[in-house]
């Protein structure tokens, strides 16, 4: 029994999160009985990233803020203040802690034409694929699971968000949610194939795909996205598309379809929904991250250890992010057909140039040498 | 069927909802800072609360958050007038809203009925869904509406209203005969005529060449056919025919002399002499025709019982345009126009009212008895059912052609205040049906209960986003029955504004068309943009929206200089900021895609559904009423008409961009010439009688000058360029009375709805948003 405990304790304390400058208060708490375990456990990689950052703990903050960062950005941009008196001196941040309460204490109305258990279940079930690709996606070094086949993973899962946003819309069984849903299965089409490309492209120029490698292969200034710029584009765009953000807000047009397969939901049924839209944007902005900007790579703050990574890591991704939403005050909304034909012509064209030109460098200079060599030769 | 009723414990229900529980802070907090309205637009106040939720003021600080979807909002802003069609929407989307909801009532028609309180298709809000505070204004101000938002908050937080007292009064509605105390009558008594003398032809020698030329020539085209036809006035005819006639005369009009649309379709009932009078105002735009209506009318005997002896042949298969107001003359009169396939069904009234025109359908008279110190308010049954009801078969039909029928409004956010039946095939359009008279405030029947000067401010309020035009058309109908000219310095003051109105209406406009499109920021640019148009305004008149400026004879007060060096400053500060807007929306990539080659209306197209003011002129019709028939100064000052070809879309918005470009000319122009003119008579003199005093200023005399106003015998009929096209004003007059027997509007919305139906058709859906933003469509001007 203790073997099988000091072999676990041995297993937790090789892979830990390597903070230099907290280490004299861990070193203090370890030999309070108890809590240092309790340290370890925490500071445990896999745990780290997967419940706290850039796990759910981080996800929670960022739902809470960012809305509200949105909100206020597209409030300047649009020549006004956004919220503000919630409390004025901090110009309303908790703003998006007042709607969720309001989301959580109002009533949830399950209309008479609904199926109801599916109605029910599909704000839940959405959560799978949402949050699952968090446990691949590392922030520096810091990752749940690391795996050759993480890229894999998270586009497998990646590309069944619109499956559940179709199961929405066909609980509710109205036809507005119906004909978002339809549209929500087209803008599936859309930009799935490009998007793959577009990350194929990556894979075939890093010639792995492990996150972390590639996250590693990036180190230096040299990111895929000098290296690509074209994947990258493709891969902005799709994610656009993927998290149904304007021009392509097209499925769930509040003006055209009322929100589209949401348009039954209410309380905290819609409060899940609102908050989806933001974790999909955070999962792929994340990918983008490592995929493009080069991860957790950027000037090492010593004290800090492996916690600099994950800090430049989610400045990067808050800041893809950021990007998407302010789509939103740019653009108007295209029309079905004109998406689509985006997707089908001027995407995959791309995305196809793309995977030519990774191929291109590969063959010049050889596979994963490319973005490795010139990233370590700087640093 | 589903009854409306208002349950007693339902008051309160909410705010105790949030006062249960241990968790009950936590619940008001929440609610008090997340207050979400759903976008349920019911009338004209909408404007204001539009303004109130873009930069200007920006409601999104409160924690408001404009939702158009009425599952996820918390709080409705009943903006204004509920009519009894609107009170089915609005129940049903009160029903729809999660509990905990509140309810706030903005504007006076929202209270006692404010200026429509004797209307037959009006409704209280207070009957409908439980009321948690009243904003009172007509329209509100945005500073206004958001103090409401703000006491819901106090309300819900459980706070008292501690800056004003409210006094409770119960309203008492039809005082018992004795009781209660009488009050005199503020203004002059209203004279109706007992027997009056109707007559919608009386001719009056005029110098009008053309006239007589064209007259000879009718005379000899129309051989057999007409009874009499007569120059009632420049560039008016009326040819008096039968109804059996009245097909082949308007065939050989069509064909013969090139008439090519129908201005407006007008019943006149005149229930002594028992008959009614039905007349259709046709017109060319072939160039000589433009400027000439001719008012094709015949007489068809009323039985005792109110019913129409016989029928009237619709003339909509000639020309299409004629179609929605035949259906809105059977609404009013019961006149059935054979051949119209509507016929039977109401169009733009609720289910329940019939024939509300007649003369022996009566509305409350004003009467002045205070019961304690609060007048009476007439009691006003709220509708007792939610059906409404869709055009009979059309389901089945559908179904049977496998399509989709889908209802867009009076609750969407892009539906406006009108219900859209979309027929879908895929992702075509096949048809849309559309269903107006949400906002039907029946100013007809109202002008005829009240003084000539009294709708003024009645006929503003078709449009509080182009105020100007719309009671500038209506002044002016009444001055050219009058023969009164206009001085010169009130002419000047009444184009500027009138241009400004433009200005305004069409940066309202824009602002739709660019949320249609999913654009939030086109919007909040051109509104801010339009708040210096509506501070202009205030400056000018007093009033954001709703002046009531222009009165017969001149203008209601001068302007001074500091006000006109300001709406100069604004000109030229509106170009710099329009070009922040240019960037944003008008050269962005996806509306140009949005818009370019959507919802193409050829020329004939165009003209047969009867398309008015800049939507025509984008089609290739060189028509502006500006032009064609000058009022005001516009002759005197140098601008172009703005026309098109392409008809599409981007056409029609481009050309009414370019079209405010111009009319910024015309307003710097003017400023530029009123500054050089000195001050000095605003009022014509000729009307004011013994008052001359009053022609610099009319305060005080206002209603010794206009109260009995009396128009004479006949029928005027005025066009006026409005902000979206074609204003026609029809005033008939017995000559004694001195309210108006009968008023007719028509209204450029009005004539436009038939071209968004036909520009939709055979395109995408989400095409249906581009072309109804494009069209500028305005619900409570189209249903007046």
């Amino acid at each position: 029994m203790e073997e099988v405990i000091n072999a676990l304790m041995a297993a937790i304390m090789s892979n830990q999160v390597n903070i230099p400058l907290l280490q004299p208060l861990f070193r203090l708490m370890v030999q309070i009985p108890g809590a240092g375990f309790m340290v370890s456990f925490i500071l445990w990689k896999p745990f780290f990233a997967a419940l706290i950052s850039p796990g759910f703990a981080t996800l929670g903050i960022l739902l809470l803020f960012f809305p509200w960062v949105e909100r206020k950005l597209c409030g300047r941009i649009q020549w006004r203040v956004g919220p503000h008196e919630i409390v004025w001196w901090l110009g309303g941040i908790i703003q998006l802690l007042a709607d969720s309460l309001r989301f959580l204490f109002q009533e949830v109305i399950v209309h008479k034409d609904a199926q109801r258990p599916y109605f029910l279940q599909f704000p839940f079930l959405t959560f799978i694929p949402t949050l699952l690709p968090l446990l691949f996606i590392p922030a520096g070094s810091i990752v749940a699971i690391q795996t050759p086949y993480a890229i894999q993973i998270i586009l497998a899962l990646v590309c069944l968000f619109p499956l559940f946003i179709i199961g929405l819309g066909w609980a509710s069984n109205s036809r507005f949610a119906f004909i978002g849903t339809v549209r929500e299965a087209f803008m599936y089409f859309a930009y799935e194939v490009a998007f793959i490309v577009a990350v194929l492209a990556m894979v075939i120029l890093y010639g792995t795909s492990d996150l972390v490698e590639i996250g590693a292969h990036q180190a230096g200034w040299v990111w895929g996205i000098c290296i690509n710029p074209v994947a990258a584009v493709v891969f902005f765009i799709g994610a656009a598309m993927a998290t149904a953000r304007l021009p392509f807000e097209i499925a769930d047009a509040e003006q055209e379809l009322a929100a589209g397969p949401h348009v039954e939901y209410s309380g905290i049924g819609f409060g899940l929904i609102y908050v989806i839209c933001y974790e999909k944007a955070y999962i792929l902005s994340g990918l983008m991250t490592v995929l493009f900007l080069g991860g957790g790579s950027g000037p090492q703050i010593g004290v800090l250890g492996e916690l600099s990574g994950l800090i430049w890591f989610l400045l990067k991704t808050f800041i893809v992010m950021v990007t998407l939403f302010v789509l939103r005050v740019l653009y108007p909304r295209y029309r079905l057909d004109q998406a689509l034909n985006i997707g089908w012509s001027s995407l995959l064209s791309l995305s196809l140039f793309a995977l030519a030109l990774s191929i291109a460098i590969t063959a010049v200079a050889g596979a994963g040498a490319v973005a490795g060599a010139v990233g370590g030769g700087i640093v | 069927m589903v009854e409306i009723k208002t349950a007693e414990g339902e008051k309160d229900r909410n705010i105790s909802i949030l006062k249960t529980g241990v968790l009950s802070p936590l619940k008001r907090w929440g609610v008090k800072w997340s207050l979400w309205p759903c976008h349920f637009v019911t009338s004209c106040c909408g404007v204001e609360l539009a303004h109130a939720f873009a930069c200007g003021f920006d409601g999104e600080r409160l924690g408001t958050l404009n939702m158009g979807i009425s599952r996820q909002a918390n709080f409705i802003i009943v903006e204004g007038t509920i009519t009894r069609k609107m009170a089915r929407a609005l129940r049903i989307v009160w029903e729809q809203m999660p509990d905990p909801k509140f309810v706030e009532v903005i504007g006076a028609c929202g209270e006692r009925g404010g200026l429509f309180w004797n209307s037959y298709n009006i409704t209280r809000p207070s009957d409908i869904v439980p009321v948690d505070f009243f904003v009172p204004g007509c329209p509100v101000t945005p500073e206004g509406l958001l103090r409401g938002v703000r006491a819901v908050q106090h309300k819900i937080e459980g706070l008292d209203r501690t800056t004003i007292k409210f006094k409770r009064v119960k309203l008492p509605s039809e005082p018992e005969p004795g009781q209660g105390k009488e009050n005199m009558v503020p203004s002059s008594p209203k004279v109706f005529a007992p027997t009056p003398a109707i007559k919608v032809d009386i001719r009056r020698d005029v110098e009008w060449a053309f006239g007589a030329e064209l007259v000879k020539r009718l005379e000899s085209e129309l051989e057999g056919l007409y009874e009499r036809i007569t120059i009632t006035d420049i560039n008016r005819i009326a040819i008096k025919t039968l109804p059996e006639h009245l097909t082949e005369l308007a065939g050989r009009l069509k064909s013969g002399l090139g008439v090519d649309h129908v201005k407006n379709v007008n019943v006149i009932e005149v229930p002594h002499e028992r008959k009614y009078i039905v007349e259709y105002m046709v017109s060319g735009y072939r160039e000589d025709l433009k400027p000439v209506i001719i008012n094709i009318f015949t007489e068809v005997g009323r039985k005792p019982d109110g019913e129409p002896e016989q029928e009237v042949p619709s003339i909509a298969r000639l020309w299409a345009s004629a179609d929605y107001s035949e259906r809105e003359m059977h609404d009013f009169f019961g006149i059935r126009f054979a051949g119209n396939e509507w016929m039977g069904r109401n169009f733009i009234l609720a289910p329940e009212l019939h024939t509300p025109l007649r003369k022996d359908f009566k509305l409350d008279e004003e009467r002045y008895v205070l019961e304690g110190e609060t007048p009476y308010a007439p009691s006003i049954k709220p509708p007792t059912e939610l059906e409404l009801p869709l055009p009979p078969g059309l389901l089945e039909d559908a179904e049977a052609n496998e399509e989709l029928v889908a209802l867009v409004g009076p609750h969407h956010t892009g539906s406006g205040h009108l219900r859209w039946i979309l027929r879908m095939k895929g992702d075509i359009i096949v048809d849309v049906i559309p269903d107006p008279g949400y906002v039907h405030r029946t100013m007809e029947k109202l002008a005829e209960n009240r003084l000539y000067i009294q709708n003024i401010p009645l006929f503003e309020r078709a449009n509080i986003s182009d105020p100007i035009n719309m009671h500038l058309g209506y002044v002016r109908t009444i001055e050219k029955a009058l023969g009164i000219e206009v001085p010169e310095r009130a002419s000047y003051i009444r184009t500027i504004m009138a241009e400004l109105s433009r200005i305004g209406a069409f940066f309202y406009d824009s602002g739709i068309f660019s949320l249609f499109l999913g654009h939030s920021t086109g919007f909040m640019y051109v509104w801010a943009i339009r708040e210096m148009i509506l501070e202009a305004m205030v400056r000018a008149t007093g009033s954001r929206c709703t002046p009531s400026f222009i009165i017969p004879g001149g203008i209601r007060r001068d302007i001074s200089r500091e006000v006109l060096e300001l709406i100069d400053n604004f000109t030229s500060a509106i170009h710099r900021r329009l070009r922040k807007f240019e960037d944003i929306f008008i050269y962005n990539p996806v509306f140009v895609a949005r818009a370019k080659d959507v919802g193409v209306l050829t020329k004939e197209e165009a003209i047969r559904c009867g398309i008015v003011g800049p939507f025509l002129r984008a089609s290739g019709v060189e028509y502006d009423v500006r032009k064609v028939e000058p009022y005001e100064v516009y002759d005197d000052l140098d601008w172009d008409i703005t026309t098109g070809d392409a008809g599409d879309c981007l056409g029609r918005y481009m050309g009414r961009y370019e079209e405010i470009k111009e009319s910024l000319r015309i307003v710097k122009q003017a400023v530029d010439t009123l500054k050089s003119l000195p001050r000095g008579e605003i009022i014509s003199k000729e009307l004011l009688g013994e008052y001359k005093a009053a022609s610099e200023d009319i305060k005080g005399h206002l209603f010794h000058v206009y109260g009995n106003l009396v128009l004479p015998r006949g029928e005027w009929t005025t066009v006026t360029e409005a902000a979206r096209g074609t204003l026609l004003y029809s005033i008939v007059s017995d000559g004694e009375s001195n309210v108006p027997y009968r008023v007719r509007i028509i209204t450029p919305s009005w004539l436009n709805l038939r071209g968004i139906v036909e520009a939709t058709k055979g395109e995408r859906v989400a095409d249906f948003w581009a072309i109804y933003g494009s069209f500028g469509y305005f619900p409570p001007e189209a249903d007046r």
